[in-house]
């Protein structure tokens, strides 16, 4: 279980700290929504351990993480952007998930291959992020966050601004992943997303 | 989506399938390494000072302003300095801007990378180039003689000064520019809508954009001309036009009075410290590395016939006053590549030549490299660190040997190695060492950008990848330094092929480098030998930054993209 225990931050000019307070089981998916500045990427940030709470914790499995380097969580982030390297290539993008210096067995980039034809992205493999639609640059990011096998994905707006046939397969992903036990604390100020992925709602 | 699910069935526990940390990932090996070369430079700089004054007893320091020869050395040396800055900036300034509205023009490039390589334009060749045009018999002086009665003499304040903005002037347009372009594109973008004339582009886009590195700029300047030898001794003319640096080396060389020249060098680090402190302590160290990412935007200002005509003048004037003394030194040079090359019709270097580019580039490669290892550790120390002490001590550590005096620094070192530096090639190795440091402010200057520029959205994506140390270089910076570290490597090692301070002192003359069998042939009048000389060092500097630029251009291996201009950015500002 995911427990975030009273996790305190305030930004230095702010004047009322942030409270967060929360618990999620594997396999289950969390929503956060509220609007803009109310908190959610924050939240994330603390989670991915690339901010410092105030006071609080963070346990899974009823482990503390608070100590923990962001490489050392068992988590995976996707943002709603600036997820991919921008000049590194799909295929090394998705690598350095699997391994941090691309010492990739055959077996890996069999995975990887395979996984690029179930996102229809096949043939994708050599080319930049820069030369990908929204849609193709959060599979691929939505991928490596998969091939990482980190039971954990914090998802901070994954699916916003893009289009409707990306959206779905995005979702049937997050689903699939869901479905294999993978816990999942989604940021979203989309309703319909929260109504399809969510098994329950927390308003900041 | 069954190979994934098979992955997910048997989850690795870690981010790593070698179960170990990256190499090279613990935080002490950025930090130390850097930290051990940024204590070892201040020691060494303060060592090498200590000995001097230890060895000397420094004299009354009243004598500053009672003895009449050090007060004009101090005075000329800071009036030089200041009107070379002053001229400069005046040069600088509106070459910057009409660099910057008139974004394409055929040539420009060239002229860019021209400007460039004045950092590293050996003093001794050019002031040979500027000889030719505006000496006694001067293509210049002659023109300006014949139609404006005009004469003039080179030697003294003029020459130093117009050496020194023929120098500078182009360095300080080339960060200008860079500035300015870098001005934030919402602004280019509104002004370009807006057709802003002149007068509002420069008061909403371009002063802006340069007042934050104006300061930085000037105290660049300043320091490299307050600390000028190279110039002061061919262009100076007695005691009246004495800087610092060339009174040191009278001191030390002619005089015997290390107590003199260690006074002298305090005053130096004095006034070059008070500067440099100003600026490291306001962020105003501007960038040396151009940055090529920033896209061209027209503006009104520099888009009609009339204001193009104008750019075009101004510009053309200004390609002259690079271009002719560069032009003199090819045509001077010329006639004597001949004989310096072939003999009796055979290919043949002369012997002197070939010795004195083998013994050069034996100095200046090492030097290179170690000014680039130097400024490279020092960098992951200073970034890696969150103490302000060890910030403050890679900050003073970079600049140091900007303010100290090489030639101080040498003799120092020299006393306190003394016993042990018996021959001449361990004069050379001194060399070395001391072209190595008067070479690291530049070179990491240079690559503190590009080092700098990883943003942040990158930093945290490796960082929760596990992509640190060796891989985070490997994969994150080098694809992004390739090109700076060659360009940085190519800088650090032209600095010291055209050194002509360190090794005047403490070279023999019968093993010259390159400069100094220049300054040979021309002290024993061989007048062809000389210009040959200078146009071989000249043409050796743009075949090192070719070769460098070559080693700089990215490979097209699995993971690294090819399409450089955009995949692989080139470095923001420092």
């Amino acid at each position: 279980m995911l427990e975030v225990r009273n996790l305190v931050f305030a930004y230095p000019d702010q004047e009322s700290p942030w409270n967060f307070h929360f618990s999620v089981e594997p396999g289950q998916c969390i929503a956060i929504h509220g609007a803009s500045g109310s908190g959610k990427s924050t939240l994330m940030n603390l989670l991915a351990g690339f901010l410092e709470p105030q006071s609080g914790d963070i346990l899974w499995r009823d482990e503390s993480l608070r100590k923990r380097a962001p490489w050392q969580r068992p988590m995976t982030s996707v943002f709603q952007e600036h997820n991919l390297f921008e000049h590194l290539n799909v295929e090394t993008n998705i690598g350095l998930g699997i391994h941090p210096g691309l010492k990739l067995t055959p077996e890996d980039q069999k995975a990887i291959k395979q996984g690029l034809h179930n996102v229809g992205l096949e043939g994708f493999g050599k080319r930049l992020p820069g030369d990908l639609s929204g849609g193709q640059r959060q599979r691929v990011a939505l991928l490596r966050a998969m091939l990482r096998q980190k039971p954990i994905l914090l998802l901070d707006e994954p699916l916003t601004g893009l289009d409707s046939d990306a959206r779905d397969l995005l979702r049937q992903l997050l689903l699939q992943a869901k479905a294999r036990g993978t816990l999942i604390v989604l940021a979203s100020h989309d309703k319909e997303d929260r109504k399809l992925l969510a098994d329950s709602v927390h308003r900041l | 989506m069954n190979s994934l699910a098979k992955r997910q069935q048997h989850a690795l526990p870690s981010h790593s399938r070698l179960g170990r940390p990256a190499p090279f990932s613990r935080p002490g090996w950025q930090l130390w390494p850097g930290l051990t070369i940024a204590g070892a430079l201040v020691l060494l700089s303060a060592a090498g000072l200590g000995a001097l004054i230890w060895e000397a007893s420094l004299p009354d320091i009243s004598q500053l302003w009672q003895s009449r020869y050090l007060r004009t050395v101090v005075t000329f040396t800071i009036w030089q300095a200041f009107l070379s800055v002053l001229l400069s900036l005046l040069v600088a300034i509106p070459i910057a801007r009409i660099l910057a509205r008139q974004p394409a023009f055929p040539g420009r490039a060239v002229l860019l990378r021209l400007m460039e390589l004045s950092l590293v334009l050996p003093s001794i060749v050019a002031v040979s180039g500027l000889v030719s045009v505006y000496g006694r018999q001067g293509w210049f002086t002659g023109f300006a003689s014949d139609w404006f009665g005009a004469s003039w003499n080179l030697y003294g304040i003029n020459g130093i000064v117009l050496a020194h903005v023929f120098f500078n002037a182009p360095l300080a347009a080339r960060i200008l520019l860079q500035a300015i372009e870098g001005a934030p594109p919402s602004q280019l973008r509104a002004a370009a809508q807006l057709g802003l004339g002149r007068w509002w582009y420069w008061r909403a886009v371009e002063w802006p954009a340069i007042k934050p590195v104006l300061p930085g700029v000037a105290a660049l300047v300043f320091t490299l001309c307050f600390t000028s030898f190279a110039i002061v001794m061919t262009l100076g003319g007695g005691p009246a036009a004495t800087t610092i640096e060339v009174a040191i080396y009278q001191s030390l060389r002619f005089e015997f009075d290390s107590g003199q020249a260690a006074l002298l060098a305090m005053v130096q680090l004095l006034v070059c410290g008070f500067l440099w402190w100003l600026a490291v302590r306001r962020g105003l160290t501007a960038s040396l590395l151009p940055d090529r990412r920033v896209a061209a935007h027209r503006t009104k200002a520099g888009s009609s016939p009339s204001a193009r005509l104008a750019d075009g003048t101004v510009l053309g004037l200004f390609v002259l006053f690079l271009g002719m003394p560069l032009l003199a030194i090819l045509i001077r040079g010329l006639p004597g590549m001949g004989s310096a090359f072939f003999t009796q019709g055979s290919f043949s270097v002369n012997p002197a030549l070939l010795d004195a580019t083998v013994r050069s580039l034996a100095i200046a490669l090492p030097a290179g490299l170690m000014s680039l290892c130097a400024a490279l550790l020092i960098l992951a120390c200073g970034t890696t660190s969150k103490k302000p002490a060890i910030t403050r001590l890679t900050d003073v550590a970079a600049y140091l040997p900007l303010m100290i005096p090489p030639l101080v620094l040498g003799t120092g070192l020299f006393l306190l190695f003394r016993p042990s530096l018996g021959s001449s090639s361990e004069g050379l190795m001194l060399v070395t060492l001391i072209n190595a440091m008067m070479a690291l402010p530049f070179v990491l200057q240079m690559l503190k950008g590009p080092l700098g520029s990883l943003d942040s959205a990158s930093r945290q994506q490796a960082d929760q990848l596990g992509v640190l140390g060796w891989y985070r270089w490997r994969w994150l910076h080098w694809p992004r330094m390739r090109k700076p570290l060659a360009l940085a490597m190519a800088y650090g090692t032209g600095l010291s092929l055209g050194d002509f301070g360190v090794i005047a002192l403490f070279g023999t003359p019968g093993q010259p480098t390159l400069p100094v069998l220049l300054y040979q042939q021309l002290g024993s009048y061989r007048m062809d030998a000389a210009a040959a000389t200078g146009l071989w060092l000249v043409l050796l500097l743009l075949l090192l930054f070719s070769v460098f630029n070559r080693l700089g251009s990215p490979l097209n291996k699995t993971g690294l993209a090819t399409k450089s201009p955009r995949s692989v950015p080139e470095p923001e500002h420092a």
